[in-house]
């Protein structure tokens, strides 16, 4: 009868800890990929529209009213750095530089930010024609190499060949176009924008592991290039990983406890041959003289 | 007659030997028990000992992993940001100079690190200074700068001795050449196995200025000299 309440109640605790250990195995291994360097990603705001003038930036957590940021007074030209922000759905306005923010924006998008990925959203386009883009930043290069990308900016000369050296990265790319990233060899460059009537040079310096948007602008009367960093890591990644202790503070092993248990064990067998003599019937006892016979 | 005589020798002696044996067995016999309980005792005493022993440090172990493995938070600013001037600029960024970290008593001069023969990252020629990677970003500049240090040499603690110890939201100092300081807040601190070392999150690009101290950690294995993990604490550029 008390066996089976035992049984019973164990059942029962079985039925209550199964699914509570499951979860906690499923958080568990849930966890790491939750907590990596994530839950976060980044994301930068520009202006590249020539003919529009200043504008503030609005970013919204989505249906929050409130703005998580605001940047004011954004020029043509102007690219923000990266702010991190937490994974979600995001919502960008623009409104005329000192616009209430109460006021209806001039235009307006909504991004999704995933978790460790980076996105510049850019005005673009003339100003009659303006448009949020959403561009996706790369975040990882070929080993040894750089990468770029091209945004054309420039009104006035509405197609722009751009080359590094003798490479050419793109050619006659129009007015608010943007190419995909090229990969090309490290190294300082002299990226050179030619337009129609206009061109112009810069030396840039494209480092292993680095990834660069390089935007053409109008500069009032010529072109302008501008280089963005979009990411910068190592320029050669090390092998294997750092060896950087020899444990002079790290806890010796533990010895072995077998040697211990042994020595238990034989303790045993010595008391129990000890028992054996002190118990042992007396007819039994060794070195009895067999009987003589005459 | 001899015979009866041989016959009671025999019959005494089988009388009386068991007699005067007896004791001598029954005492050796409870020597041998005395002493087989002390070895036993002695034995079970060794083994709890080292049973102990080993709980103990396995105990601290854990605890030194407890603070390992947080989720990066969400720095959410808000408020206005007045100007786009935020883009950091190369050039203005010194060489890191010198390291400071309150929160773990860190106060070090960062040497230059470059690659070994095999292409593994150098670590500092003594445990009591911190290296900058030199081909990794500068401390404040775009991408993920990396500092490595010591956790210890073979005589005590080194630079990043408490590394592992460091939590959310505590900050690094760096002064650079041109004494500049470069403020970070830590995001993430992580532990990985060497075998698994993520080395494309650690030195690869990031989109911000970001800095990564990189010690070793987790359990030492004396047979080949090296620990079996490493302890890398993600911190992001605050100012």
């Amino acid at each position: 009868m008390r066996i089976k309440k035992v049984v019973r109640r164990c059942g029962r605790l079985a039925l209550l800890l199964g699914p509570a250990s499951m979860a906690l195995g499923l958080l568990a291994y849930a966890a790491p990929a939750a907590s990596a360097s994530t839950g976060t990603g980044w994301l930068r705001l520009a202006h590249l529209s020539p003919n529009t003038p200043p504008v503030d930036v609005y970013l919204y957590s989505f249906h929050d009213p409130n703005a998580m940021i605001v940047l004011d007074h954004v020029a043509y030209g102007t690219v923000s750095g990266y702010e991190t922000v937490p994974a979600g759905e995001y919502t960008v306005a623009m409104r005329g530089a000192g616009a209430s923010p109460s006021s209806p924006p001039v235009i307006s998008t909504t991004i999704n930010v995933r978790a460790g990925d980076a996105y510049t959203v850019a005005g673009m386009g003339p100003a009659n024609g303006l448009q949020l883009q959403i561009l996706r930043d790369r975040l990882t290069t070929p080993h040894g190499k750089a990468l770029v990308r091209i945004i054309q900016a420039s009104l006035v000369q509405h197609r722009v060949t751009v080359t590094a050296g003798h490479k050419v990265l793109v050619r006659n790319l129009q007015f608010a176009k943007l190419t995909s990233y090229v990969a090309v060899r490290a190294g300082t460059w002299n990226v050179k924008a030619s337009g129609v009537s206009e061109h112009t040079s810069a030396s840039i310096d494209l480092a292993a592991g680095t990834i660069h948007t390089i935007v053409v602008l109008d500069d009032p009367g010529h072109l302008a290039l501008d280089d963005l960093t979009d990411a910068a890591g190592s320029r050669v990644i090390p092998a294997g990983a750092p060896a950087t202790g020899l444990g002079g503070t790290a806890p010796r092993p533990a010895p072995s406890s077998l040697p211990w248990l042994l020595l238990a064990a034989c303790g045993l067998l010595l008391c129990a041959a000890g028992a054996r003599w002190v118990f042992r019937p007396h007819s039994a006892l060794p070195n009895r003289r067999p009987p003589a016979v005459t | 007659m001899t015979r009866v005589l041989a016959g009671r020798g025999r019959t005494s002696a089988r009388h009386r030997r068991p007699r005067e044996r007896r004791p001598i067995a029954r005492s050796a016999g409870t020597a041998l028990v005395v002493c087989g309980l002390l070895v036993t005792a002695v034995g079970l005493g060794g083994w709890a000992l080292v049973s102990h022993g080993s709980r103990g440090h396995a105990a601290s172990h854990g605890t030194s992993r407890d603070g390992n493995g947080f989720a990066a938070g969400a720095r959410g600013k808000v408020g206005r940001i007045s100007g786009p001037s935020k883009r950091p600029r190369r050039g203005s960024v010194g060489r890191p100079y010198w390291l400071l970290i309150p929160a773990i008593g860190v106060s070090s001069d960062v040497v230059r690190l470059g690659l070994t023969a095999a292409g593994t990252l150098q670590v500092p020629p003594t445990a009591a200074v911190a290296g900058w990677y030199t081909r990794s970003p500068r401390p404040g500049g775009v991408g993920s700068s990396i500092i490595a240090g010591h956790i210890d040499s073979k005589l005590g603690p080194g630079v990043f001795y408490r590394l592992s110890r460091m939590r959310r939201g505590e900050y690094v100092y760096v002064i650079r050449a041109n004494h500049t300081l470069a403020v970070f807040e830590v995001t993430s601190v992580r532990t990985y196995a060497k075998s698994g070392f993520p080395a494309k999150t650690v030195y690869g690009p990031v989109p911000d200025a970001e800095l990564r101290l990189i010690t070793c950690g987790g359990t030492f294995d004396f047979a080949t000299g090296s620990y079996l993990s490493n302890v890398v604490v993600y911190a992001t550029l605050i100012r």
